[in-house]
C-alpha cells in the first residue's frame, strides 16, 4: 500500500521554458533550459524530454555549459547554490554554496576556476557582477564564498550582460548606458545615449547586448527597435557605434553566431532577423514563428539556433533559417476564458492557447500535443488592438463534437459573436468545423454545454446567454444532392421572466437541463422543453450550477455570488441543505459521486470535498494557494489509486487540477517530489547510433557490409579475440562516467588481464572454426564465381549436393544457377 | 524702443542653386564650394565658416580661389578645358607631393584619360593614357603619384602613370537588390597609399578593391540608390559617402581587437541632413562636409576629434549666403534685389524694372557724404575722406572678417561686425574707439549673443534716435540700445519686449541694451524705411525646396 503522507499541493509541469537563455550542448544533441525549479534537457532531434535535473530549493536563474568540460553543466538558483551537473546521465555531480541569491550565471573558458554570477547584496534592486571562484575539492558539498566584485549597479536580467572577445572585456548595459569592463586593465568604460529628455531619443533605453565572439563589437538592442554596433570602445572618445533598425518595438534579445559573421535579433514582431556581415541591407527573416521572441541562443557547434517565445515554447532553427523542431511547453501567454477542460479522447488538458487556438497538453508528458485554430485569422500583434476572444468551449458526446465561442465588443452596442462546431474526424485525427452560427444569441453567451447522456440518441447543445434566453442546439441531416451532411439547427429558445441566462447543465442521465436564471433556477424536462419547476433562494445570482452524479443524481447544486452554496432535492422539489461558502470553483468528479469547491477568502483558497447527501465535507484543505483559484478540473486517473485512508478515497479515481490567477496549474498529491518525478525522467535516451543521414545511407551501409566480410575473413584467419564489447571489464571501464572510476593504474591490471584468453574456451572453438575453412576453400576451387549469397548456401548444402556439382561441366552449372535464379513462387500462388 | 509698421516681403524669388563641388584645403582651412550654375564660393572655417568669395562671373575666378589651390585648379578647368572639350562630365584634379609643376588628369566621355601638366600660367597637355571603351566618371590618384584608378561604367581601370596602360580592370558587379539593373555606373573612386581601391556606384554599394591583384575584397550594400560621392580623410583612417537620397555615411578603419594591428572598414554613423542627392562631399580633419541638389552646405563636425564642446561642435546647414542681397531706398520705398547673373528693382506693392549685372563690394558710405569706409578680404577696415581723395585712417586689423559695417548719420561712428560675431563702434573724426565700444569689449558679449550660426549682414540706424543700431542675421533682428546697461551672462538674452503692463521699475531691472525679435526667419534683409516703417525680406525654405526637383521617393514606414 502507498504510504500515506498529508496531501500537497504541487507544481505539476507546465512550468516555464522561456525563463532564461537555452543552451545547446557541445554536439548540439541536446538542449537545456531551465524550468521553475529544475533544469530540463530535451533532444533537439526529438523534442523529447530525456532528463530533468531536479536538485535545487529555488527558482533555477541560469545554466552553462562547463568550458573547460563540454559534458557537464553549471546551473545557479536563487537558493543560493551553483551545481555541476552531468547531464548525460542526470546525475548531480558538485554543488558549490555561494550563500545568497543568484540571480545569472556566467562562464568564460578563459576564467578557469571561477565563474561569474548576478547577486544583489545590499538594497534589493541594486544589483552586482560578481566572480565566484569555485575551490577545487573531491567532496560533493562544496563552499564556494570566495566572491570577487566586478561591476556594480547593473540590470538584474542576464541579456543584459555579455563577455567579450574570449573574456577580455565585459559589457552591461542598463536604461541609457552601456559600460564596458577590461579584465586586464581594470577599467571601465560608460558610453552613454541621450535619454528621454529629447523626445526623438525617448525610447533609447538599452534592452539588451550580445559580444562579437571574435572581433571588438558588442551589439545593443534598444527599446525603439534600434540595433547599436559599438568599436572601437577601448578609447573613450574615438569609440563609434552604427545602426541596424528594422523593429519598429523593443528589440528583446541578440546573438551572433558563433563565427560572428551573422548576427541575430528578434522582437515582438515574431521574426528572427538575421544581419549578415552586420549590414542593413543584407539580412534575412524567418516570420511567423507565433508569438514574440524572448530569447534566441546558438549552439557552440553552430549549426542550430533557438529561440524562446513568450508562448513558452523553444523553436530549434535550423543554420539556413528553417525551423526544425518545436518543444512547446503550456502557452500561459493570456488570460484563460474557457476554463480547464479534459478532451475525453487524449485525457489531454484544454484550454485557451495561442491567440485563437485551443491547446490541448499532455499531462502526463508536460508537453503541448497539438494547437487547434479557431478563430482561423492572422493575429495582429499591436498594443491596443481589441482582438477576438475564444471566450467559451465544451466537449460532447465522448469527444465527437466540440462547440467554441468567440466574440469580440470594440463598443457597448457593437457586440461580434460567432459559434463554430468542430466535429472530430477519425481520419485525420482532428476536429474539422462543421457548422458555423454568425450571431446565436443577441448578447455574450455565459455558458454552454452538451447533453452527455450515454443513451441520447441526438447530440443536444444547451448555450445560454445575457440577452435572456436559453437556446437548444440539436444536429439535424444536412445533406443535398451532392453530399450526405449533418449540421446544427436551433430547436428550441426557452427564456424565464427575460432574466438574464447565466447557467446551464444537463442531468448525468441526460433528462433534466437547469438553467439559472440570476437567482432563480430553472428545471426543464430534456425531451418536451417544458419547465417542470423553479428554484429561488433569493441568495444573490447564481455563479456555478452542477447535477450530482452517481448514487447523488438526485441532487443539484448550486453557489451564488453571495456565499451561499444551496443543495437541492430533485424528488422533493425542497431545499437539502446550505452551506455558507464563498464558492470559486466548482465541479464535479465525472467518476464519483465527489464534488471539490474552493473557496475564497482574504487570506487564500480552501478546497471542501464534499458529496451532496451530506452536508458535512469529506475532505477540507485550507491555504491550497495564497492567489485566486480561476479554474478546476477533475483528470480521470488511467490506474485508480487505492487510499484508505477516508480523507484521500476522494483521490482514488480523478485527480483534481487547478489554475490560479498568475496561471501556476497545481494540482493534489501525496507522493515525496522525487517519487512524483521518477516516471517522467524514465524517458529514453538520445539514440546513440549514429544519425541517419544521407551519408549514413552510403557510408554506413558499406560499413555493415565491411564488418561482415571482415567477420568472414576473421573466421576464417582463425584469429579468435573475443569481441571487445563482450568483456565485461571493458564495458564497464568504457560505460562508466570518467570521473566516477578510479585510478589508472588500478584498472590497468584488471583491463590486461580481461584481454588475455583462456586456454579452455580457445581449444574448444579452434575445432569448428577448422572444418569450416577446409569446407569453403573447396567450394571456392570450385567455383570463381561465387557470390555471397551463394556461398552461404553452399556452405549449408550437406555433403551429397557438393558431389552433385562436381559431375557437372561449366555450361551446365551456369544453366542449373539460372534455374535457381528464377522465381517460382508463384507456383505456390496457383 | 517703439513700435514699427512691418512690410513683411516674400517676393524675393531667390533660388540658391544645387551644389555640384566641394573642396577643403587643410593649409587654409578653407573650403571652395561650385554651384551647378558654375559659380564658386569660399567659405573660411576658422572664422566661424564665413562665406569669404561671393558668386561672381568665371574672370573673378582665378583671383577668388588664391588660397584654395586644389579649387583653383578645379574653378581653371571649369573655365578653360570645359570649352576645349565640350560634354566633359568629370572635372577630376589632383595635387603632387612636389610643389610645381602640378600635374591635372581629365577623363573625358569619350574614354580617354588625359594627364596635363600646369604651370602657373598655362595648362599643357602631355600625353593621352589607354583609350577605354566607355565615359570615365571618376578618377583618383595614388597619394604616390605613380597609379591612377578611373571609374567608368561598369568597371574600374587602374593605369600605370609612366606607361600609360591601364594595369587592372575591374568589373563592377550589376546586381542591385538581386535584380540585374541595366548598367552600373561607378560615381566615385578613391585609391589609398595601401593600394586599396574604394568605389561608389549606382547600385548602392561601397566597394573596397585590391589594386596590386585588382580583386573585390569587401563589398558594402548602403543604399537603394545611387551613391554619388566619395571623400577620404587625409590620414586614410575614416571617409565619407552621400546617396541620391540624401543620407552621408561615415567609414571608419577600426581595429578588429584591441591587441591586435588588424584593422577593418566598417560603416558606423549614417547622417541625413538632406532631402536631395548629395552630389559631393568633403573630409575635413574635424567634420564632414556635404552639399547636393538640396542648395544646403552641411558641415557636420565629427565629435571625437573636437576637443572642446564648444560653437564649432555644432552642426552647421548654411543656405543663404553670408551678404546682404537687398538694397533698399528710403525715399523712393524701392528694393534692389541681387541674383546670380541679374538685379531685380521692386517698388513695394508693384514691380519695376529688372536688369543690369553689377558687381558688389563691402563699402560704407557716411549719410553726409564725407567717409568711405572700405573693407578688403584681409579683414582691415579702411576709412577714406571723400572730399580730400585719401585714405583718412585705418581701424586696427582684428582677425576676423567683416560681415557688415556702417556709419552713423549723426556722429560719423562707424559699426563693424565681424564673423565672430563681434561688434564694434569706431569714432572716424576721433580715429579711436567709442567709449561704449570699449565698455562692450571690456564686459564682453553674452555667451548666446557669440555661439549664434548665422553673420550680421546688414547694419542701419534710427534717424531719430542715435542711441539705437538696428542689426540683423538670418535668425534674428536686433536693437542695441547703447544707453541702457549691457547684459551680462546671468541675465536672459533673448527675453520678449517687457510688457507694458508690468512697472517702470520691472522694465527698467530687465531691460537691457540687446533688444531681439525672431518673429522673421529666415530674415534676409530688414531696414528703416522711415521713422515707425520696417520693410522685411523673408525667403521661407518651403518656397526653395518647392521650386528643386523632387527628391528620391522613401517608403515610411508606418505610413
Amino acid at each position: 500500500m502507498v504510504d500515506e503522507e498529508n496531501i500537497r499541493v504541487v507544481r505539476c509541469g507546465g512550468s516555464e521554458l522561456n525563463f532564461r537563455r537555452a543552451v545547446f550542448s557541445a554536439d548540439s544533441k541536446y538542449i537545456f533550459c531551465v524550468s521553475g525549479d529544475f533544469v530540463k534537457v530535451y533532444s533537439t532531434v526529438t523534442e523529447e524530454c530525456v532528463h530533468i535535473l531536479h536538485g535545487h530549493r529555488n527558482l533555477v536563474t541560469g545554466i552553462q555549459l562547463n568550458p573547460n568540460n563540454h559534458l557537464q553543466l553549471y546551473s545557479s538558483s536563487l537558493d543560493g547554490t551553483i551545481k555541476l551537473w552531468d547531464y548525460i546521465d542526470g546525475i548531480l555531480i558538485k554543488t558549490f554554496t555561494v550563500g545568497c541569491k543568484l540571480h545569472a550565471l556566467f562562464t568564460v573558458a578563459q576564467a578557469e576556476d571561477s565563474v561569474f554570477a548576478i547577486v544583489n547584496k545590499e538594497k534589493p534592486d541594486i544589483f552586482q557582477l560578481v566572480s565566484v571562484k569555485l575551490p577545487k575539492s573531491s567532496s560533493q558539498e562544496v563552499e564556494a564564498k570566495e566572491l570577487s566584485f566586478v561591476l556594480d549597479y547593473i540590470n538584474q536580467s542576464p541579456k543584459c550582460i555579455a563577455f567579450g572577445n574570449e573574456g577580455v572585456y565585459v559589457a552591461a548595459v542598463r536604461e541609457f548606458y552601456l559600460s564596458v569592463y577590461f579584465f586586464k586593465k581594470k577599467t571601465t568604460s560608460r558610453f552613454t545615449l541621450s535619454s528621454s529628455r529629447n523626445k526623438k531619443h525617448a525610447k533609447n533605453n538599452f534592452t539588451c547586448v550580445a559580444c562579437h565572439p571574435t572581433e571588438d563589437c558588442i551589439a545593443s538592442g534598444h527599446m525603439d527597435g534600434k540595433i547599436r554596433l559599438w568599436r572601437n570602445f577601448y578609447d573613450d572618445k574615438k569609440y563609434t557605434y552604427t545602426c541596424l533598425h528594422w523593429h519598429h518595438d523593443m528589440v528583446m534579445d541578440l546573438a551572433f553566431s558563433v563565427t560572428g559573421t551573422s548576427l541575430l535579433s528578434g522582437g515582438r514582431e515574431s521574426v528572427l532577423v538575421e544581419w549578415r556581415d552586420a549590414t542593413e541591407k543584407n539580412k534575412e527573416f524567418l516570420p511567423r514563428l507565433g508569438a514574440t521572441i524572448e530569447h534566441i541562443s546558438v549552439s557552440p557547434a553552430g549549426d542550430l539556433f533557438c529561440t524562446s517565445h513568450s508562448d513558452n515554447k523553444i523553436i530549434i532553427i535550423h543554420r539556413n533559417l528553417e525551423a526544425s523542431a518545436v518543444i512547446q511547453g503550456l502557452v500561459k501567454d493570456r488570460s484563460i476564458f474557457t476554463g480547464l477542460m479534459i478532451d475525453p479522447r487524449t485525457k489531454a488538458l484544454v484550454l485557451n492557447g495561442k491567440p485563437g487556438h485551443l491547446q490541448f497538453y499532455s499531462l502526463q508528458s508536460d508537453k503541448q500535443l497539438y494547437n487547434l485554430d479557431i478563430i482561423q485569422q492572422e493575429y495582429i500583434n499591436d498594443y491596443g488592438l481589441i482582438q477576438i476572444e475564444l471566450t467559451k468551449a465544451a466537449f460532447g458526446c465522448f469527444g465527437n463534437w466540440l462547440a467554441t465561442v468567440e466574440q469580440r465588443q470594440e463598443k457597448e452596442t457593437e457586440l461580434e459573436l460567432q459559434m463554430k462546431l468542430w466535429m472530430y474526424n477519425k481520419k485525420t485525427q482532428g476536429f474539422i468545423l462543421n457548422t458555423k452560427i454568425n450571431m446565436p444569441h443577441e448578447d455574450c453567451i455565459t455558458a454552454l454545454c452538451f447533453c452527455n447522456a450515454e443513451k441520447s440518441e441526438q447530440p443536444t447543445l444547451v448555450t445560454a446567454s445575457k440577452d435572456g434566453y436559453f437556446k437548444v442546439w440539436i444536429l439535424t441531416d444536412d445533406s443535398d444532392i451532392y453530399k450526405k451532411a449533418v449540421g446544427w439547427t436551433c430547436d428550441f429558445v426557452g427564456s424565464y421572466h427575460k432574466y438574464q441566462a447565466t447557467n446551464c447543465c444537463f442531468s448525468e442521465d441526460g433528462s433534466l437541463l437547469a438553467v439559472s436564471f440570476e437567482e432563480i433556477v430553472t428545471i426543464w424536462d430534456s425531451i418536451t422543453w417544458e419547465l417542470k419547476c423553479t428554484f429561488c433562494q433569493r441568495a444573490g445570482k447564481i455563479r456555478h450550477l452542477c447535477f450530482g452524479r452517481l448514487t447523488c443524481s438526485k441532487y443539484l447544486l448550486g453557489a451564488t455570488e453571495n456565499g451561499i452554496l444551496c443543495c437541492w432535492n430533485l424528488l422533493s422539489c425542497a431545499l437539502e441543505w446550505n452551506a455558507k461558502l464563498n464558492v470559486r470553483v466548482m465541479e464535479p468528479d465525472p467518476n464519483s459521486e465527489n464534488i471539490a469547491a474552493i473557496s475564497q477568502s482574504s487570506v487564500g483558497s480552501d478546497l471542501f470535498v464534499f458529496k451532496p447527501s451530506e452536508p458535512r465535507p469529506l475532505y477540507i484543505q485550507k491555504g491550497i494557494s495564497r492567489e485566486e483559484v480561476q479554474w478546476g478540473v477533475f483528470v480521470p486517473r488511467d490506474v485508480p489509486e487505492s487510499f484508505t485512508s477516508e480523507a484521500y478515497q476522494w483521490l482514488n479515481r480523478s485527480q483534481f487540477y487547478f489554475l490560479t490567477k498568475s496561471q501556476s496549474l497545481l494540482t493534489f498529491s501525496t507522493k515525496s517530489p522525487e517519487e512524483k518525478l521518477t516516471p517522467t525522467s524514465k524517458q529514453l535516451l538520445a539514440e546513440e547510433s549514429l544519425p541517419t543521414t544521407p551519408f549514413y545511407f552510403i557510408l554506413g551501409k558499406h560499413r555493415q557490409l565491411q564488418d561482415e566480410k571482415l567477420n568472414e575473413t576473421l573466421e576464417n584467419e582463425l584469429v579468435q579475440l573475443p569481441l571487445t564489447e563482450n568483456i565485461p571489464a571493458v564495458s564497464e571501464l568504457l560505460h562508466t562516467p570518467a570521473h566516477v572510476l578510479p585510478s589508472a593504474a588500478f584498472l590497468c591490471s584488471i583491463f590486461v588481464n580481461s584481454l588475455l584468453l583462456s586456454k579452455e574456451t580457445k581449444s574448444a572453438k579452434e575445432i569448428p572454426e577448422d572444418v569450416d575453412m577446409e569446407e569453403e576453400k573447396e567450394s571456392e576451387d570450385s567455383d570463381e564465381e561465387n557470390d555471397f549469397i551463394e556461398k552461404v548456401q553452399d556452405t549449408n548444402n550437406t555433403g551429397l549436393g557438393e558431389d552433385i556439382i562436381h559431375q557437372l561441366s561449366k555450361s551446365e552449372e551456369k544453366e542449373l544457377r539460372k534455374f535457381r535464379k528464377i522465381d517460382y513462387s508463384w507456383i505456390a500462388a496457383l | 524702443m517703439g513700435e514699427f509698421k512691418v512690410h513683411r516681403v516674400r517676393f524675393f524669388n531667390y533660388v540658391p542653386s544645387g551644389i555640384r563641388c566641394v573642396a577643403y584645403n587643410n593649409q587654409s582651412n578653407r573650403l571652395a564650394v561650385s554651384r551647378t550654375d558654375g559659380t564658386v564660393e569660399v567659405y573660411n572655417l576658422s572664422a566661424n565658416y564665413f562665406q569669404e568669395k561671393f558668386p561672381g562671373h568665371e574672370s573673378r575666378l582665378q583671383e577668388a580661389s588664391v588660397l584654395a589651390r586644389r579649387q583653383r585648379l578645379l574653378a581653371g578647368l571649369n573655365g578653360e578645358i570645359m570649352r576645349m572639350f565640350t560634354g566633359i562630365n568629370i572635372k577630376y584634379d589632383c595635387e603632387m607631393s612636389w610643389e610645381d609643376p602640378l600635374w591635372s588628369m581629365v577623363g573625358c566621355e569619350d574614354g580617354s584619360v588625359k594627364l596635363f601638366q600646369i604651370t602657373p600660367d598655362k595648362i599643357h597637355f602631355e600625353r593621352n593614357f589607354d583609350r577605354q571603351k566607355s565615359r570615365i566618371l571618376s578618377l583618383s590618384w595614388h597619394p604616390s603619384g605613380t597609379h591612377i584608378a578611373a571609374g567608368s561604367i561598369d568597371y574600374i581601370s587602374v593605369f600605370d602613370v609612366k606607361s600609360g596602360s591601364a594595369i587592372h580592370k575591374m568589373i563592377v558587379d550589376r546586381q542591385h537588390m538581386g535584380v540585374s539593373k541595366r548598367k552600373c555606373i561607378v560615381w566615385g573612386v578613391a585609391f589609398l597609399s595601401d593600394g586599396t581601391v574604394i568605389s561608389v556606384d549606382s547600385a548602392g554599394k561601397v566597394q573596397f578593391w585590391d589594386s596590386a591583384t585588382g580583386t573585390l575584397v569587401k563589398s558594402h550594400l548602403i543604399a537603394n540608390a545611387d551613391v554619388q560621392s566619395i571623400a577620404v580623410a587625409e590620414q586614410e583612417d575614416s571617409f565619407v559617402v552621400g546617396t541620391a537620397e540624401g543620407t552621408v555615411f561615415h567609414f571608419q578603419l577600426v581595429p578588429v581587437t584591441s591587441n591586435s594591428s588588424e584593422k577593418q572598414w566598417v560603416r558606423t554613423k549614417p547622417f541625413q541632413h538632406h532631402t536631395h542627392d548629395v552630389r559631393t562631399v568633403a573630409h575635413s580633419p574635424t567634420a564632414l562636409i556635404s552639399g547636393g541638389t538640396d542648395t544646403h552646405l552641411v558641415i557636420r563636425p565629427l565629435m571625437e576629434k573636437v576637443e572642446v564642446k564648444n560653437y564649432d561642435a555644432a552642426l552647421r546647414k548654411i543656405t543663404f549666403p553670408h551678404r546682404r542681397l537687398i538694397s533698399c531706398s528710403k525715399k523712393r520705398q524701392l528694393l534692389l534685389f541681387q541674383f546670380a547673373h541679374h538685379l531685380e528693382l521692386w517698388r513695394l506693392g508693384s514691380t519695376v524694372a529688372t536688369g543690369t549685372v553689377e558687381a558688389m563690394c563691402l563699402l560704407a558710405v557716411s549719410s553726409d557724404g564725407n567717409w568711405l569706409a572700405a573693407s578688403g578680404t584681409s579683414a582691415g577696415v579702411h576709412v577714406y575722406n571723400v572730399k580730400q581723395l585719401k585714405l583718412h585712417c585705418t581701424v586696427p586689423a582684428y582677425n576676423f572678417p567683416v560681415t557688415a559695417m556702417a556709419i552713423a548719420p549723426n556722429t560719423n561712428n562707424l559699426v563693424i561686425a565681424h564673423s565672430d560675431q563681434q561688434v564694434f563702434e569706431y569714432s572716424i573724426p576721433d580715429k579711436q574707439y567709442t567709449d561704449w565700444s570699449r565698455t562692450v569689449q571690456k564686459q564682453g558679449f553674452h555667451h548666446l549673443w557669440l555661439q549664434r550660426d548665422t553673420p550680421i549682414t546688414h547694419i542701419s540706424f534710427h534717424p531719430k534716435r542715435p542711441m539705437h543700431i538696428l542689426l540683423h542675421d538670418a535668425y534674428m533682428f536686433c536693437i542695441i540700445d547703447k544707453s541702457l546697461p549691457l547684459p551680462n551672462d546671468k541675465t536672459l538674452l533673448y527675453n520678449p519686449f517687457p510688457p507694458t503692463n508690468e512697472s517702470d521699475v520691472v522694465r527698467r531691472r530687465t531691460a537691457h541694451a540687446f533688444k531681439i525679435s525672431k518673429i522673421y526667419k529666415p530674415l534676409l534683409f530688414m531696414d528703416l524705411l522711415d521713422e515707425r516703417t520696417l520693410v522685411a525680406v523673408e525667403r521661407p525654405l518651403d518656397d526653395i525646396i518647392a521650386q528643386l526637383p523632387p527628391p528620391i521617393k522613401k517608403k515610411k514606414f508606418g505610413t
